[in-house]
C-alpha cells in the first residue's frame, strides 16, 4: 500500500471482531512505532501492549475514550525523568506529547496497511492507568492506540482543505 | 448472568462515569453529552444481558448506537442526533416496555 493511500484510508475504528491480533503483527507495529522521529532522537517512549482480558477490562474502566472491545491496546508512555534530562523543561511538557503522537501515527498507518483497525485515545486518566499497569512514578502514559480486526469500515469524516493553508505567509 | 457478573458490569459502568466526571473538567464540552448517552446505552446493555431489559429500552439503545459517533462530526449533526433521541424517548414514555 502506498503512503498516501494509507494516510487517506486510515479511519478511527471503534468496533472490532473477536479475532486476536497475532503477536508478530503487534511486534511489527512496535517496530513502526520506534522508527518514528523523536525530539533529539530522545526515544523516551515506553510501550506496554495489553492483550490479556483481565487487564483490558481494568484499563477500559479508567479510559472513557477507549470504545469498543479491541483485542490489543498499545499504551504509549513516556519516561518523564529521562525526558527532562534529555530535553530540559520542554521535554516533559511538550516533546513527550509530540513524540508519542508521532509513534501513534506510525502504529496506525502500519496497522492500516496490514488490514488492521486502530483508534488513538487521549481520553483516559493517566494516573489511574499508570497505577493499574504498575508503572513507576516517572513513567507516564500519554496516549493509547487500540488495535484489532475492524468489524466496520467507518465513513471518512469531512476534511477541510482550501480554507486551512496558505503559501508563503498566513493570509486569513 | 449471576450476581457477581452483574455487579462486575455495573462496577465497570460506575468506573466509566466517575473517570469521565474527572476527565470532563478538561475535555471538550461535547464529550459530556456523548458520555451521558453512551452511559445510557451501556446501562441498557447490562440490563439486557441480565434479562431485565424491554423492547423500548433496546430501541433507545439501538437509536443511540446508530448515531452516537456524530459527536465526532459537525455540531449540527450531533445536536440533531441528540434532539431526535429525546423525541424517540418521549414517544416511548407511554409504552409499558413489554
Ligand atoms: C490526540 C487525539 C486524541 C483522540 N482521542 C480519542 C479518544 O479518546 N477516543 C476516541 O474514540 N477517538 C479519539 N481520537 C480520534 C478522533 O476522534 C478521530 O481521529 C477524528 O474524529 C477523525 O476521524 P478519523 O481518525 O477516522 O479520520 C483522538 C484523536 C486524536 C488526534
Amino acid at each position: 500500500m502506498d503512503v498516501m493511500t494509507a494516510i487517506k484510508g486510515r479511519r478511527s475504528v471503534r468496533s472490532f471482531t473477536d479475532q486476536p491480533v497475532d503477536q508478530d503483527m503487534l511486534l511489527k507495529l512496535l517496530e513502526a512505532a520506534v522508527w518514528a522521529p523523536s525530539a533529539g532522537n530522545g526515544q523516551t517512549w515506553r510501550f506496554v501492549i495489553v492483550t490479556e482480558e483481565t487487564m483490558m477490562k481494568k484499563l477500559k474502566m479508567v479510559s472513557p475514550g477507549l470504545l469498543g472491545d479491541p483485542p490489543a491496546v498499545f499504551v504509549i508512555a513516556q519516561d518523564m525523568a529521562l525526558s527532562k534530562q534529555k530535553g530540559g523543561q520542554m521535554g516533559p511538557e511538550t516533546l513527550t506529547k509530540m513524540d508519542s503522537a508521532m509513534a501513534a501515527q506510525n502504529i496506525m498507518l502500519a496497522a492500516h496497511a496490514m488490514g488492521l483497525g486502530t483508534c488513538v485515545i487521549a481520553s483516559f486518566h493517566p494516573g489511574a492507568a499508570a497505577k493499574l499497569l504498575d508503572m513507576p512514578e516517572q513513567i507516564v502514559p500519554t496516549l493509547m492506540v487500540t488495535v484489532g480486526h475492524p468489524a466496520v469500515k467507518p465513513p471518512p469524516p469531512k476534511r477541510l482543505f482550501e480554507e486551512v493553508y496558505w503559501f508563503e505567509a498566513y493570509n486569513g | 448472568m449471576d450476581d457477581k457478573g452483574f455487579e462486575d458490569k455495573i462496577f465497570g459502568l460506575v468506573s466509566y462515569v466517575v473517570v469521565s466526571a474527572r476527565n470532563l473538567l478538561e475535555e471538550p464540552a461535547r464529550y459530556g453529552p456523548f458520555r451521558l448517552v453512551d452511559t445510557a446505552s451501556r446501562l441498557i446493555n447490562i440490563l439486557d444481558e441480565a434479562g431485565m431489559s424491554s423492547d423500548r429500552l433496546k430501541a433507545v439503545r439501538d437509536k443511540i448506537e446508530a448515531g452516537k459517533y456524530s459527536a465526532m462530526g459537525t455540531e449540527e449533526e450531533f445536536e440533531q442526533f441528540l434532539e431526535t433521541t429525546v423525541f424517540f424517548v418521549v414517544d416511548a414514555i407511554d409504552n409499558t416496555g413489554d
